[in-house]
């Protein structure tokens, strides 16, 4: 398997290369010499925003290429990054346009704003940017706080609509007329954005559906707002699922239908049956905890990189907070080592916090591996778990590749502590989630 | 009834019965035809819009050689 990293790169270069072209070609799409004003700044941001835009899109599609080889938890990352400044360059094209044909019309803003709207394409680009702008403010932190993420998502899928929109007055733009080569290859970035998107976002899915006929066999209690779901299908090992992945599940009930939520398989996937461990944390997935027998199950995936075949070392330390054990205990079960090369480190505020505890005991002693629980308070020295404790734990920490799922909290200070002791990137393996 | 959307105690449809007996092979190679189908698709509503993308800018205007484009 490719590292991780040179996918990661490779891709990165790409696309600001590819954004070094489009703004290159918003400075001289207007003629040379360049003159520096408002009609300047609408064509370079104008560029830029469609261009980050078609990146945002396939940075969302959900391409196997992607999801293996950069990662889940960066793209989000990507993601994050990259949207607030598409949608500024968005709104700074629209006022700089509407600014820019005022001066060359010498008409006041609102007659500019009249006239631009009469113009094609530019009711449909200005909808898109209104829903673009909304977006950006639900994804706000303050605002995203008091929303649920099934609003929020919800929300979030408008920004198709928002972006195919804004497309339509793209190819009339003065950037790219006169050019055809230009039309034709920014034509086809969104035309195969979409088709990223379809192929893998909604075409997978249905088809993964049809062919594994997932659906919801048992919903068992595990802990306190805990509980784990099992599903049972045809033909799931060609879905070739490892231990440590995660998928996105929509569960087909009339009122869970709309979200698409990422969790891990809490147990190694086997040909007929699939297993997840679901923590409440909020409205919609606690009404997951009512998904009734028989429930179908449209599953995106599998994603996820945290598995056995990141291993380079010879043996592996296992790291989980919280609901993070979940991904950690398909492993602990399926990772393919020997007992005694394998440790997990479970980490709860208290005892009944510690999910699937009496399976952990049970593979350990199955199998001879050592899991160690970590519970009270984490100004407790016994629960502390720095490099150097965790260095106790194990003995050699540089012999393991350590994979970790926690808090975001918890996952950043173990994550820091290893670093700043020197433990090497490419032996640290997380996923990160968050709603 | 519960509110599952889908009942899969329902007799299932011949369509679907085909997903039971499918060969792993043979839906391989039909997901392959189908990405390739999409993405030739895609290459020729791309170059379709490229080409009848319009000549002159309508959201142009010259002044003093300079284009502004909203």
């Amino acid at each position: 398997m490719r590292p991780r990293g040179h996918t990661a790169t490779t891709l990165l270069v790409l696309v600001c290369l590819g954004a070094g072209l489009a703004v290159l070609q918003g400075f001289v799409g207007g003629g040379l010499p360049i003159h520096f004003g408002a009609s300047l700044v609408a064509q370079v941001s104008g560029m830029a925003a469609g261009y980050g835009a078609a990146v945002m899109l396939i940075l969302m599609s959900r391409a196997p290429w992607l999801e293996h080889g950069v990662g889940a938890h960066r793209l989000v990352r990507w993601h994050a990054w990259g949207a607030p400044p598409v949608i500024i360059l968005t709104v700074v094209h629209a006022v700089a346009a509407v600014v820019a044909w005022a001066l060359a019309k010498s008409i006041d803003l609102v007659a500019a704003i009249k006239g631009v709207l009469d113009l094609p394409g530019l009711i449909t680009a200005l909808i898109g940017t209104v829903i673009l702008v909304l977006i950006g403010v639900a994804s706000l932190r303050a605002v995203r706080r008091r929303i649920s993420y099934e609003r929020w998502h919800l929300l979030h899928l408008l920004t198709y609509l928002a972006v195919g929109l804004g497309f339509a007055h793209q190819l009339a733009g003065p950037d790219l007329v006169g050019r055809r080569w230009l039309q034709i290859a920014w034509a086809l970035l969104y035309c195969y954005a979409f088709a990223l998107v379809l192929r893998w976002r909604v075409f997978q899915p249905a088809f993964q559906l049809w062919r594994h006929r997932l659906r919801v066999e048992d919903v068992r209690h595990e802990a306190k707002d805990v509980m784990s779901v099992v599903m049972s299908g045809q033909h799931l090992d060609e879905l070739r699922a490892e231990p440590g992945q995660f998928f996105r599940w929509r569960f087909l009930t009339r009122r869970t239908w709309r979200s698409a939520y990422p969790f891990s398989l809490s147990a190694p996937p086997t040909r007929h049956g699939l297993r997840i461990t679901i923590k409440a944390q909020g409205d919609g997935t606690r009404q997951l905890f009512d998904i009734p027998s028989g429930t179908l199950v449209f599953a995106e995936g599998p994603y996820g990189v945290i598995t056995r075949r990141r291993r380079r070392r010879p043996r592996v330390l296992l790291i989980a907070g919280g609901v993070g054990i979940t991904p950690m205990r398909s492993l602990f079960e399926g990772i393919g080592l020997p007992g005694k090369d394998i440790t997990l480190v479970y980490r709860a505020s208290r005892e009944q916090d510690l999910v699937l505890k009496h399976e952990l005991d049970e593979i350990a002693e199955r199998s001879g591996a050592r899991v160690v629980y970590l519970v009270g308070p984490s100004s407790d020295a016994a629960n502390d778990m720095s490099a150097h404790a965790l260095n106790r734990i194990v003995g050699d920490l540089g012999d393991h590749d350590v994979y970790l799922c926690a808090s975001p909290r918890l996952a950043s200070r173990v994550r820091d502590s290893l670093m700043d002791d020197g433990f090497p990137r490419h032996q640290l393996h997380e996923e990160r989630f968050s709603f | 009834m519960s509110d599952a959307a889908l009942d899969y105690r329902r007799r299932i449809p011949r369509i679907a019965r085909l997903s039971v007996t499918a060969s792993p092979t043979l839906i391989r190679w039909t997901l392959r035809i189908v990405t390739v189908m999409l993405f030739g698709t895609a290459t020729a509503i791309g170059v379709n819009l490229g080409i009848g993308a319009p000549e002159v800018s309508p959201t142009s205007v010259v002044n003093h050689d300079r284009v502004a484009s909203p």
